[in-house]
């Protein structure tokens, strides 16, 4: 099966090791990722002020090209999964035709059809079923005690993000199940990273980040996984300085998809954890599974 | 701004689509606010100066910058109001004026080196001109 798939700005630089163990996983289940031709960013947070057309360019862009190519576009980012989804949404508001027409005149591409953005876990449930990954588990997790923190792009606004249940998802937890993990019970799995606010007010953030650690720690988890790139930075630098400071042990926060690349047998080269803050090679050796 | 306080919360309404007379102050939105006690004023007690018309105590508040747009307040609010899309039309009426919270040339290299591009944009996107 093939997909058009946008990566978005940061799975180019800071993130590389969530794109490439994705785009390696996607070949062991019988997908390809086609990358959408000449993307820009998608603009990384959505603006939602009622006459704010010049923010909804960057995504509206995006769709309008993945619309001349196909019907759907795959993403990895959950700030890319967010923006485009609620950007497509808001072009098609009954009333918002003037919008659409200035928007769509601005960007000089045109829309061919309505594109379904997709996060990459759903292709994984809907397209291939957890049968079809579970099959190709090679290296199952041991039951390997995981928090799946979704944070909030991935679930709200529940109305147009329509991905899962925005207090409690559980996609992630379904999938660290069939590939022999042990998913936790984790009350803080779709609460706030600080996200953004690291650039201007990084206590507060960080502050954020401590308690969904803490909470993934006290449900029992060994490790977290995570979807965004930017929720793994807060959790990660939160660890290191607040963390350290308190004497706190360390939870290693891996992208989800370097856990399913594990599973499905990538070699330890291609899962990027060096490129992770907190390096949990050592956790991952003691733990039998590297 | 020489905009009377019932001219500056129409704008609001308009910017962030929102009703304020909406809201009956249940509290719901500042429990779930994940920046807490950081955020002054928290969600419901900033809507209740709207609707006091104090519009302008609100806009020379620190907490309409504290606004990670996490959409819990929305998203739990029994009255559909979603405080979030206010906070931002806040910030729009003072970016508007041309002032900036986040300064994109303040950044520091290491911080360059480190953070996510993702958390550079939108906070620019958020916080400045
Ligand atoms: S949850 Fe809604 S109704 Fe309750 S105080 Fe907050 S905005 Fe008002
Ligand atoms: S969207 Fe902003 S105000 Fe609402 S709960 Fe999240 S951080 Fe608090």
């Amino acid at each position: 099966m093939r997909y058009l798939y946008y990566p978005g700005c940061t799975l180019y630089s800071k993130a590389k090791n969530l794109d490439r163990c994705a785009r390696r996983a996607a070949e062991r289940v019988g997908i390809t990722l086609e990358e959408l031709p000449s993307w820009n960013c998608c603009g990384a947070i959505f603006n939602t002020g009622s006459d704010d057309i010049a923010g909804q360019v960057g995504p509206v862009r995006v769709l309008a090209k993945a619309s001349q190519l196909g019907d759907r576009l795959v993403t990895l980012c959950a700030a890319c999964y967010n923006v485009l989804k609620r950007a497509g949404a808001r072009l098609n508001i009954p009333g918002n035709e003037l919008e659409r027409q200035r928007v769509l005149e601005f960007v000089e591409e045109k829309m061919e059809r309505d594109v379904r953005v997709v996060h990459y876990l759903e292709v994984l449930k809907e397209d291939i079923g957890w049968e079809g990954v579970r099959r190709r588990v090679s290296k199952p997790l041991n039951g390997l005690k995981v928090a799946c923190y979704y944070g909030c792009l991935m679930v709200r606004p529940k109305e147009v993000l329509s991905f899962d249940d925005p207090e409690n998802p559980m996609v992630m937890d379904e999938l660290v199940a069939e590939l022999g993990g042990e998913p936790v019970r984790f009350d803080f799995k779709a609460e706030c990273c600080g996200g953004y606010l690291v650039v201007n007010r990084r206590e507060v953030a960080q502050e954020c980040s401590m308690r969904v650690v803490e909470n993934a720690r006290s449900w029992g988890a060994e490790l977290i996984v995570t979807t965004c790139p930017l929720c793994q930075y807060n959790l990660e630098m939160a660890q290191k300085s607040v963390g350290a400071r308190r004497n706190l042990p360390v939870l290693p926060v891996l992208y989800f998809t370097q856990l399913l690349g594990l599973a499905l047998g990538l070699p330890e080269e291609e899962l990027g954890f060096e490129d992770n803050k907190l390096n949990p090679v050592d956790f991952l050796k003691e733990k039998g599974l590297l | 701004m020489n905009r009377t306080p019932e001219e500056l919360v129409r704008e609001i309404e308009t910017l962030s689509g929102q009703r304020i007379a909406d809201c009956y102050q249940c509290g719901c939105c500042s429990a779930g606010c994940p920046i807490g006690t950081a955020m002054e004023p928290p969600p419901s007690k900033a809507i209740r100066l709207l609707q006091l018309g104090r519009v302008e105590e609100l806009l020379q508040s620190e907490g309409i910058w504290l606004c990670a747009s996490c959409l819990v307040c929305g998203t739990r609010c029994p009255r559909g109001v979603d405080y979030a899309r206010i906070a931002e039309a806040c910030r729009l009426l003072i970016l508007r004026t041309k002032r900036s919270v986040v300064d994109p040339d303040c950044v520091v290299p290491a911080d360059l080196e480190d953070v996510p591009q993702q958390a550079f944009i939108a906070s620019f996107r958020k916080f400045s001109v």
